[in-house]
């Protein structure tokens, strides 16, 4: 609860700091900001407290996914200092918005009552809107927030009518109680409760973008600023596991078995067209769009396994996927500039030639979301595998372990890019932020693919 | 509607005349609901749509008071027909949109649109016949809609999401400025 309201505080003080016009000091001062509330979060660690009538819950599953929130958001600020050199308007409110929004995905991980889940989606979601179109001249960047926004919005109505019905029928807003009250009709679910659950779902199957529910997330990844693509793509991917998770796993499962096969096609969908279309992707935030709505394939599929360990599988793969994703994103960005602001594949020739090394951690970050050892994709993967098959879902596993196949071959498709030759090159310009911040990531990619296989929930 | 449970034969003559009256302005405000808000979809000019909004929320707010929400009606007058709907209006009017501009789109997406929407209604439909009545968890009493009740629920029991939804404004706020101030272009990236 410290941790949360210290970082309302925080994004306010950003928001103020704007005023001095000094643009140098914000990502620092964010940055110190976010230790204290590091450090806040881990004092809370194992107390499980909860707060104002149980309407939040700080216990260690969502401490633990704070904590990895906070530590992704730290990496994009410190991104960002070298991403908004050139913004002279509004930096001080891009980056309170993103403390914003983190509020909001902080209420998404800890919440026990429907209205806290919905502020939680709507207070990450509204100062993502507006980030999306944060370049104010760019047709595609309005066009993601419009998109997104409108999008959006027709989602949370069907979210909110959702909890309405679910209120409706059983009285109550608790997700505790209303798990009792689902189960005294023993998987015979009267309709208003049961198209109420399937609402709720739809509303935050759209925040992850899960398969049926997909359509917004290339658009809106590919026209968003690149920092807020990454943004959208590693914290707010990682909150709306945790309170797909929180709602379902802790919350709700097992659900009657209509709603359950429901959410298995969601799952072979999402594992399905993601990694289809991200065959056919040429432009780097498309595919890497599609390879996120590939990834919640699986992150559904260790969610529906229904283990105790499940949760601690989830926690592994997004920090992972998102610890790789971040510094693929400051590449493009890297090479995007070199060759005036082409965003195709075709950016990334000759970047062998220009800077090895950045090629060969990019090999490396590729890999691990490809899930190839020895990185920690792999071991996310295949902790994944091991929760479906021993929990008796053979059948979808081996589709997932194929579509795992299919989906190294357009991660190498970039590789490929990266280690082809071009023949006039512009130098590729690098601050040494950027650079420590390739290689940490890398580097803790196969760090964790080698010895951590855990993480403590 | 009338609570169920309701003692009939105790009832005096007054009461009985009350339930009828309260039946008949149920049924009158929904009918007038149901018929702006079918107006709303299917009349062609922006101003009359926002009209037969205006009037199909001030139908609402009959409801809220018929179940004894005064707060709730005098909040959704204000705050919808007020507020948002003269926004509405003016943003229209500015735009000078009064004509009927709605795009046409092709054959197919309308068919699918008609497909969706109808599967749709027909498991709303299936689910509201087999609806059945839930006993009420808090027993109804005439006060439940009161100012003092409301307040004392708010900052109460639901003081967190009340105090939350602060972040929530101080974002949009906050988007508003950055979407309305004037600024010149910068670096693409």
């Amino acid at each position: 609860m410290n941790a949360l309201i210290f970082t309302t505080i925080l994004g306010i003080i950003i928001l103020y700091l704007g005023l001095t016009k000094n643009k140098k000091i914000l990502a620092p001062a964010g940055i110190a900001g976010l230790l204290v509330t590091l450090f806040l979060s881990f004092n809370d660690w194992g107390l499980g407290s909860a707060y104002f009538h149980n309407m939040v819950v700080f216990d260690n599953f969502s401490i633990a996914f704070n904590i990895s929130m906070i530590i992704i958001t730290i990496v994009i600020f410190l991104f960002g200092i070298d991403y908004y050199k050139m913004m002279e308007f509004h930096v001080a409110e891009q980056y309170s918005l993103m403390v914003f929004a983190l509020v909001g995905a902080f209420l998404m991980t800890s919440f026990s009552n429907l209205i806290i889940l919905f502020l939680g989606i709507e207070i990450l979601s509204i100062p993502l809107y507006i980030l999306a179109g944060g370049k104010k001249f760019s047709f595609k960047s309005n066009e993601a927030s419009f998109k997104y926004f409108l999008l959006g919005s027709f989602a949370t109505a069907f979210f909110l009518f959702g909890i309405a019905l679910v209120y409706g029928a059983s009285a109550t807003f608790y997700l505790p109680e209303i798990k009792t009250y689902i189960a005294q009709f023993k998987g015979n679910l009267p309709p208003m409760l049961l198209i109420g659950l399937l609402f709720i779902i739809i509303g935050v199957a759209f925040k992850v973008a899960v398969a049926p529910f997909h359509f917004w997330s290339p658009d809106v990844y590919e026209g968003s600023p690149t920092l807020v693509t990454a943004f959208m793509a590693t914290v707010v991917k990682t909150a709306g596991f945790a309170a797909f998770y929180r709602l379902l796993g802790i919350g709700l499962l097992p659900l009657p078995e209509s709603l359950e096969k429901a959410l298995w096609v969601m799952t072979g969908l999402s594992l399905l067209i993601g990694n289809l279309v991200a065959l056919k992707q040429y432009n780097f935030k498309r595919l890497l769009a599609y390879s996120s709505i590939a990834h919640s394939g699986f992150i559904m599929l260790a969610m529906l396994s229904q283990h105790d360990r499940s949760a601690s599988v989830i926690l592994y793969y997004t920090f992972v996927y998102s610890i790789a994703s971040v510094p693929l994103f400051i590449i493009f960005i890297l090479v995007k500039r070199a060759s005036n602001g082409l965003d195709h594949l075709k950016a990334f020739q000759g970047l062998y030639k220009k800077a090895p090394w950045v090629a060969v951690f990019m090999t490396i970050l590729l890999m691990s979301m490809a899930g190839i050892p020895p990185t920690a994709g792999f071991i996310a993967k295949y902790q994944v595998f091991i929760l479906s098959i021993s929990q008796g879902y053979l059948g979808i596993s081996i589709f997932a372990i194929l579509m795992a196949v299919v989906g190294i071959y357009y991660y190498f498709n970039v590789v490929r890019e990266v280690f082809t030759d071009r023949d006039h090159l512009e130098p590729l310009v690098i601050t040494k932020l950027n650079a420590g911040l390739i290689i940490v990531c890398g580097i803790a990619v196969v760090v964790m693919g080698i010895f951590v296989w855990h993480l403590p929930i | 509607m009338p609570e169920a449970g309701w003692d009939y034969a105790k009832q005096t003559t007054n009461q009985k005349l009350n339930q009828v009256i309260m039946v008949f302005l149920f049924y009158f405000l929904s009918a007038i609901m149901v018929i702006s808000a079918l107006l709303v979809v299917f009349s062609k000019s922006p101003i009359n749509n926002v009209i037969y909004l205006i009037i199909c929320f001030i139908a609402m707010a009959g409801h809220y008071i018929l179940l004894n929400a005064q707060f709730l009606a005098v909040v959704h007058i204000i705050v919808y027909t007020g507020a948002i709907m003269v926004l509405f209006l003016f943003v229209i009017m500015l735009l000078n949109l009064n004509k009927a501009i709605i795009p046409q789109k092709s054959a197919v997406t309308r068919i699918m649109a008609v497909v969706t929407g109808g599967i749709f209604f027909l498991v709303l439909i299936a689910a509201t016949r087999q609806t059945f009545v839930i006993n009420p968890r808090y027993a109804f009493t005439s006060e439940i809609g009161l100012v003092a009740n409301v307040g004392k629920t708010l900052f109460h029991e639901f003081l967190l999401p009340f105090e939350i939804s602060s972040v929530l404004f101080i974002s949009a706020m906050v988007g508003a400025v950055m979407f309305g101030k004037r600024d010149h272009a910068v670096g693409d990236d």
